[in-house]
């Protein structure tokens, strides 16, 4: 428990489920802390998500309409930023926002700010002066990839951020009947992740029932979506049953590789095009599908690879908490 | 203004990235570029007032409209431009020091380029569900 309770507000603009899954990840450590968090999302997976009971009583969570253009965007962060003076801003990746509005709404903001700083498109950071917009910034904090500034001075590096510590997985059986596997069924579980834009998430049901007939009966196929979305089952967040997947087929998104990563998970994933992150760079030789005859193969191989119960990593280093940590020592 | 549309009719797009397939959702309008029927998840809208589908979107994007096919200069908007430099701003733009780059510059080929999509500087800033 920190010393004193500090009211955070969270800026976690952006596309898809990314940014307010590290900043759900983020918020939820500094409730643990004691803290008071404002989350600002705009993700189209909010609304259907149980963000505050999830992240604790000192939780609140500003949802933008998806829908909104540009313009009612920037007036609803304006209007947010307005709202009352925290002791800290925490700045998810866009050190402009989103929608370049930062820029002009940053000096209006009389507390410290920190950035949560990450990959982004070179072409962008060139040609946007990124390198003055992050500048603005008391506090840059790394979240486990590398990134532009990531030597700049105020730039502190931490492990990557998952929304779980590794005590709170449920355990593989547990985990598998979450999944919808009986408890007589012996098959291991393939697990679709069906994230990113909403359109993706229907495609990841596509590659499921490819998946389903090309395996045969040699696994149990799953599509797991973050809302409800028939007939994907929902799980969020997806960490939480990650003992009972035995292959993980996704994007190469932050939180999808981190998740693997962390928990010894085989991941078979293809680098979707985006227009801020590149996910080839996050994406291993050995993880990286071009096409569906590849995808097939390499989900086929890591079943066979899979002789009884695989060794898991030992418990991993959860980077949210170092930066909690970070982030209390710049806020007022 | 999207033209008006009946409602019957199946929209024309692909999905999937990996699987392509028909798309199954019920067209609501029309691609004023191409004149084919899309749905909403296929729509996309130029400078805020086209509407066209994601094909046309991703050609304007990539400038090809106005492209000579024959020009095979170094494009600045080609990923693998800078995919071969990955790291270009890195440690000396802040004189600091630390670990090294996790990252080797050789293991990414031309195909990973399509990881970022291309795009002109208007794309940047305003696709607010593109990140």
């Amino acid at each position: 428990m920190a010393a004193r309770r500090q009211h955070w507000r969270l800026y976690a603009l952006g596309g898809g489920l990314g940014h307010l899954t590290r900043a759900a990840a983020l918020a939820r450590a500094a409730v643990a802390r004691g803290h008071a968090v404002d989350v600002l999302t705009n993700s189209p997976f909010a609304p259907g998500l149980p963000l505050e009971s999830w992240l604790g009583p000192h939780a609140t969570v500003h949802r933008v309409d998806a829908r909104l253009d540009k313009a009612a965007t920037v007036a609803a962060v304006g209007a947010w930023l307005a709202e009352s003076t925290p002791d800290v801003l925490v700045v998810d990746t866009f050190p402009r926002g989103l929608a370049g509005e930062l820029v002009a709404l940053l000096p209006t903001v009389r507390a410290p700010r920190v950035l949560v700083h990450r990959d982004l498109n070179p072409v962008y950071v060139e040609r946007f002066d990124v390198a003055g917009a992050v500048d603005a910034f008391d506090l840059l904090v790394v979240p486990g990839e590398d990134a532009p500034f990531a030597h700049h001075p105020r730039a502190v590096r931490t492990a990557p951020w998952l929304l779980l510590d590794a005590d709170a997985l449920l355990p593989r059986e547990e985990a598998r009947r979450r999944l919808g596997v009986a408890d007589g069924d012996a098959r291991p579980v393939v697990a679709v992740m069906g994230c990113g834009r909403p359109e993706e998430v229907a495609e990841a049901g596509a590659t499921a029932d490819r998946l389903c007939v090309s395996l045969e009966e040699r696994a149990a196929v799953r599509w797991l979506v973050p809302t409800a979305h028939a007939p994907g089952r929902a799980v969020w967040p997806a960490l939480a049953v990650m003992r009972g997947v035995d292959v993980l087929v996704g994007a190469g998104g932050y939180n999808t590789v981190q998740e693997a990563r962390a928990t010894g998970t085989p991941l078979v994933a293809w680098a979707r095009p985006r227009l801020y992150d590149r996910q080839a760079l996050r994406l291993t030789e050995a993880e990286r599908v071009g096409d569906a005859a590849e995808l097939e193969a390499k989900v086929l191989s890591a079943l066979l690879l899979q002789d009884g119960p695989r060794a898991r990593p030992a418990p991993w280093v959860n980077g949210v908490h170092a930066a909690v940590e970070a982030i209390e020592r710049v806020a007022r | 203004m999207s033209p008006s549309f009946p409602s019957a009719e199946q929209c024309l797009e692909t999905s999937g990235f990996l699987f392509s397939h028909p798309c199954e959702r019920g067209a609501s309008t029309q691609c004023t570029r191409c004149q084919k029927s899309i749905c909403p998840l296929h729509m996309r809208m130029l400078d805020g007032a086209e509407t066209v589908c994601v094909t046309c979107a991703r050609a304007a994007d990539n400038g090809d409209e106005n492209r000579d096919p024959s020009d095979t200069s170094t494009d600045e908007d080609d990923p693998s431009y800078y995919y071969e430099d990955y790291g270009y701003y890195g440690r000396d733009a802040w004189r600091g020091s630390g670990a090294s780059s996790s990252h080797d510059t050789n293991d990414f080929t031309e195909a990973d380029g399509e990881s970022v999509r291309r795009e002109d500087d208007a794309s940047f800033e305003e696709d607010l569900g593109g990140s």
